[in-house]
């Protein structure tokens, strides 16, 4: 093919075309459009090629920007380097996850703080649409209902090169842009969106009246009768031999359609030693209708893993009730029933005088039953270790009448688990010094995990849900809900007027009090640190009282990220809450789906053991995974301490080698969704092994030892984290501290130890602790148990069945799992990780919570950091290691 | 004494580290280890999509870590998994899937939606007629491709998916879904040969026609049982 030429007669010089076009294009201005047409080639360009990030991430999403900042994408050589801590100072908001309803106001103020040309770049599939999360309470359903977004960026989460791609989308839409048509530049366009409003939901004030209207009606209301609710179950009694008089109210009014369920809870109660032939005996609430209820199989009865044991358990309530006088205690499914208004002084004597003095109170979540609303405690000891018990108490379950005595007293790590209980059941602590919503705000019309509580896009007891495919077409939850959003107001609610955007309802409450320091004549001010702040790690915030730059006070205020994983949990069949359990602490995937697999393996009793090899794969999984964390948690560390981000290259880089063979043999560098209740989901493919042996064997002892010779004896790390952060070993343990926090103060506990779970009794290794517990322990503990962790993957790579089967039995989406109560427990890099299930014999689990160790580590904050400086508590919570996708769940 | 030493220190571990990057471990050769654009590429010509040049890092990595992105990549691997593909044979062009709806039924957030199809007489035979995936809620968790008892559902490996509107684009219907087996076997060579899914192909291509000829209406017998057709292929899932 000839290219035509033009000859021009006049000079008769031959002209390419192409550059005939480029000329006048580019060379030979014509007119005026043109020229503005250069000037827009130029203005783009400086533009497009220097977008400044805010420095801003709201979840899981948020670590995969930041490893897109970090050394292996460096999104440096997009110009985009510059992560401003600051909006005034960004030209591009990247949405980096879950938006909640209590992030909300904040992400739309930060929007309206940025100046103009402003972009956003919404990540991830939470931030475009409401993600995995859309049908919790607190999920905005996409950030664009509220910001104008440019580019959508699909995944969950986007790999650092998806976002790669988005940025370079972003950058091709600049580049379209006309200089001539900037609307930034023109006076009368509104770019400011009206800051939403949390009252009793998250009310958008654009769509003020009509919200009101539709409260009015009833709408909601109105929809939610023509729904099933969730079945309501009464609460296990105890084993009619023992004491049949102690039936609980029966209650026969219920329909009929809760007579299946209400029969397989009453098998459930049939207590432990004739689990087959007992399904029909005992019928505490007495009820002969319960015949066509098929036998639900029972697990047998325990609250953990490792734990009393029925003879111990039987003493202990003997002698509870003989000190304290008959009735004291109740042995209910292998744990003890105690009345409220003995409860503090039972726990005084189980923590003090006991002959196994539980010192530590592992766990406490409360479940909601028919009769009443049931909160447990789990406790342990940290001398004689592995001797867990659980206590209940009972309360009434009606909607803000039920009270139960605060054991803030005996163990202060009951704090914020207290304060979570009564915001989620509503359920009053009497003696709690603050008993105030923790993770919701003031206001909030609901107590959103009570069962009778129904979410905005609530659709049915359990998935699966009905079809939302007809006629061709498709609908998204938004056209069910009235208001057309995830918004659900209470019938009669009308303080309309008083909504104001100004108003900052979440935090405004919890004001720290203070100490007065009488040498320093200054006046005390507060500070709000967050929740978005470079680094409180995610969306935390601090209300600070501080004295010149004494902190005399620290009250930390969470739930920008609640995102309902419980009630979310409780509509997952068993199998479709894994992927969820990854996204609780997003840096450490395998280990959170670890936890769940042996809460849910322990209901499902022998059945479901693991073969040999998924043993080790297991193992291997999680410890590599408690390196990866490590190597995140120090480079961050220093992060705080003001090293910024050369440290955390390092370390990110032996993360992203370890995140590789997380993607190689489950799929997701990230959200693994890897085990399998009763082993994993893939056999590791041809090559992993060699390649974690090299990686394991030849790299990361000489990683860590590189790490150890830059930083500890550096004289600034030193300087900053020595003697900073303090708490001593008994306060760690009356805190419920966990993990490298509460072996850094020097109590040696470790649940790996403590109550051994999977295979980690063959394996040598030993637990570091430290002596001080300030923050330089805490991150020579961590830097040590990558060391031990090391040593464990050496021993289990060198271990591990060639060949062998992963699964126990056959693969299948139908997991039947046994009606019963778990709670499991796994040594989590952040600490202990606990999750408790309550199964009624369902597809789904009845109660399901989970004990997260970042959480109840953030109640020592306020101890650790009074009396240092802001700066310090920068460090503190470093040295902590929060994730807040965990803190919030 | 050593006002400045640190300063020199740690201009002296960058330049280490950039130096190991060609030096340590396989001999001074000037090459950088896992491929991608090497010391001097410095004016690498533009590859075409698909074809950069890939960097696999290991245990034996130093120094430079930074893969371009988009000039190089980092490899894809197989069970790399971002949102569901439907797969259809090459051979006939039929789609596996029979809309037995499992991969609906172990998506954890829900995200799944399909109706059946229906033959001339109206009654429902195994093949969807709509198919839709919502990517704003799907959670890349393979679920369902893991539990599909057809081999029809996939997880797909394109991540670059950005774009500037969700309304329209973000639900992915049937048309949007397709893949070819081809396809797919390119993407996935091991598990494509592995045994499982060679005999699931198998059978599957038996149950193929006597499907298509339900839909089209062909056989003497009504489509009265779709379902009975679908349970004895959903045991056997691996």
């Amino acid at each position: 093919m000839s290219t035509p030429t033009i000859t021009r007669p006049e000079w008769s010089t031959v002209i390419d075309p192409v550059l005939q076009k480029e000329l006048e294009q580019h060379v030979l201005v014509t007119t005026w459009d043109k020229l503005l047409g250069m000037v827009d080639t130029v203005y783009n360009w400086g533009r497009r090629s220097s977008l400044w990030p805010l420095g801003f991430g709201l979840a899981c999403c948020a670590i995969e920007m930041i490893c897109t900042a970090s050394s292996r994408f460096d999104i440096a050589r997009f110009g985009a380097e510059v992560f401003r801590g600051s909006p005034r100072q960004a030209d591009v908001m990247i949405v980096s996850g879950t938006v909640t309803k209590t992030m909300m106001p904040m992400i739309a103020r930060l929007y309206d703080q940025m100046p103009e040309p402003k972009y956003v770049i919404s990540m991830g599939a939470c931030a475009s649409g409401g993600g995995p999360f859309k049908e919790g309470y607190n999920v905005v359903s996409g950030v664009d209902k509220y910001l104008p977004v440019d580019v959508y960026v699909p995944g969950c989460p986007p790999t650092p090169q998806a976002l790669l791609n988005g940025l370079i989308m972003l950058q091709k839409k600049i580049d379209g842009e006309r200089f001539t048509q900037a609307p930034w530049y023109r006076g009368e366009v509104e770019r400011d969106i009206p800051v939403p409003v949390l009252g009793p939901d998250l009310i958008d004030l654009r769509l003020l009246e009509i919200t009101a209207e539709r409260t009015a009606q009833g709408l909601v209301e109105a929809r939610e009768e023509t729904l099933e609710k969730p079945p309501i179950i009464p609460a296990p009694q105890p084993e009619v031999e023992e004491a049949p008089a102690e039936a609980a109210p029966a209650a026969p009014k219920a329909p009929s359609k809760l007579d299946l369920i209400r029969a397989k809870s009453a098998a459930a109660a049939a207590g432990t030693e004739a689990p087959a032939e007992a399904a029909e005996a005992p019928k505490p609430a007495a009820k002969p209708a319960a015949k066509p209820a098929k036998k639900v199989k029972k697990a047998e009865a325990r609250p953990s893993l490792c734990w009393l044991g029925d003879a111990g358990l039987k003493e202990l309530n003997d002698r509870l009730n003989s000190k304290f006088g008959a009735g004291t205690s109740t042995i209910i499914q292998a744990a003890l029933l105690i009345p409220a208004d003995k409860l503090v002084a039972v726990c005084l004597y189980l923590r003090d005088e006991n002959t196994i003095k539980y010192d530590y109170l592992a766990s406490l979540q409360s479940v909601h039953f028919e009769d009443c609303i049931e909160v447990n405690y789990q406790l342990d000891s940290t001398i004689n270790q592995g001797k867990l018990i659980e206590v209940r108490v009972r309360t009434s379950q009606v909607e803000g009448e039920g009270e139960v005595p605060s054991l803030n007293s005996v163990w202060r790590g009951a704090d914020f688990q207290e304060r979570e209980v009564y915001d989620m059941m509503g359920v009053k602590f009497t003696g709690h010094p603050e008993l105030k919503r923790i993770l919701m705000w003031d206001g909030y019309s609901y107590w959103p995990l009570r069962k009778d509580f129904l979410e905005p896009y609530y659709e049915g007891p359990t998935k699966v849900f009905d079809s939302r495919c007809e006629d061709g077409r498709h609908f998204r939850a938004e056209e069910f809900n009235p208001y057309g959003s995830n918004t659900k107001i209470p019938k009669g609610w009308n303080g309309w007027g008083e909504l104001d955007p100004g108003d900052d309802t979440k935090g405004k409450t919890l004001l720290p009090s203070g100490v007065e320091i009488s040498e320093l004549g200054t006046d005390q001010f507060m500070v709000s640190m967050g929740p978005q702040h470079p680094s409180t790690h995610g969306v935390f915030r601090m209300n600070l009282r501080v004295d010149g730059e004494t902190i005399v006070g620290l009250k930390p205020v969470m739930g920008y990220m609640h995102r309902n994983h419980e009630k979310i949990g409780e509509r997952n069949t068993f199998l479709m809450n894994f992927p969820f359990t990854d996204r609780l602490d997003y840096l450490t995937s395998m280990g959170n789906n670890f936890g769940y697999a042996l809460a849910v393996e322990q209901l499902m009793g022998d059945d479901s053991k693991p073969p040999e090899r998924a043993e080790y794969i297991r193992v291997i999984m999680a410890e590599l995974t408690r390196v990866a964390s490590h190597m995140w948690s120090i480079g961050f560390l220093l992060n705080d301490l003001g090293a910024f981000f050369t440290p955390a290259l390092y370390a990110i880089e032996e993360r992203e080698l370890i995140l590789d063979l997380f993607e190689w043999a489950s799929g997701s560098r990230m959200m693994c969704n890897y085990f399998r209740f009763g082993g994993v989901a893939f056999e590791l493919p041809p090559g992993w092994i060699e390649r974690c042996r090299g990686i394991v064997n030849d790299r990361l002892d000489k990683k860590i030892d590189e790490l150890d010779r830059y930083l500890t004896n550096n004289e600034i790390v030193g300087d900053r984290a020595k003697g900073v952060g303090i708490l001593t070993a008994e306060q760690a343990i009356n805190f419920s501290m966990a993990g490298p926090v509460l072996r850094g103060s020097g109590v040696s506990y470790d649940v790996r130890r403590a109550a051994p779970y999977s295979i980690y009794d063959r394996f040598d290794f030993k637990v570091p602790v430290g002596k001080t517990g300030d923050m330089f322990d805490r991150y020579i503990v961590r830097l040590e148990e990558m060391r031990e962790s090391v040593k464990i993957l050496k021993q289990a790579c060198k271990d591990i069945p060639a060949t062998g089967p992963i699964l126990a039995g056959k693969k299948t989406y139908q997991i039947k799992v046994p009606a019963g109560e778990a709670y499991s427990r796994v040594e989590n890099p952040k600490g202990e990780l606990g999750y408790y299930v309550y199964a009624d014999g369902s597809a789904t689990a009845y109660r399901y919570h989970v004990r997260s160790p970042s959480f109840i580590n953030l109640t020592a904050l306020e101890q650790m950091c009074l009396g240092h400086s802001i700066a310090d508590v920068v460090g503190i919570l470093g040295s902590l290691d929060i994730v807040l996708g965990e803190v919030d769940r | 004494m050593g006002y400045g030493r640190g300063i020199i220190v740690g201009h002296w571990v960058t330049l280490r580290r950039f130096l190991r990057t060609f030096f340590i471990g396989h001999g001074a050769t000037l090459k950088r280890r896992g491929g991608g654009h090497q010391l001097f590429d410095l004016w690498p010509g533009k590859k075409k999509r698909g074809e950069e040049p890939t960097v696999q890092q290991d245990a034996t990595t130093e120094g430079l870590f930074t893969v371009e992105y988009p000039d190089e990549r980092l490899p894809v691997y197989e069970r790399f998994r971002v949102l569901p593909v439907l797969v259809y044979d090459d051979s006939d062009g039929n789609v596996r899937c029979t809309c037995c709806n499992i991969c609906a039924k172990v998506c954890p957030p829900q995200c799944i939606w399909m109706t059946h199809a229906a033959g001339p007489d109206g009654k429902p035979v195994p093949l969807p007629e709509d198919y839709y995936i919502d990517m704003d809620v799907c959670m890349n968790c393979g679920l369902c491709s893991e539990y599909c008892p057809f081999d029809a559902i996939k997880m797909d490996q394109n991540f670059e998916l950005s774009n500037y509107e969700r309304h329209q684009s973000h639900i992915f219907s049937l048309q949007d879904l397709l893949v070819s087996s081809e396809f797919y076997a390119n993407t996935h060579p091991e598990a494509y040969a592995s045994d499982e899914q060679v005999v699931e192909r198998g059978k599957v291509a038996k149950k193929k026609d006597q499907r298509l000829q339900k839909a089209l209406g062909v056989g003497a017998k009504p489509a009265s049982n779709p379902k009975p057709a679908a349970k004895p292929a959903a045991t056997p899932a691996t």
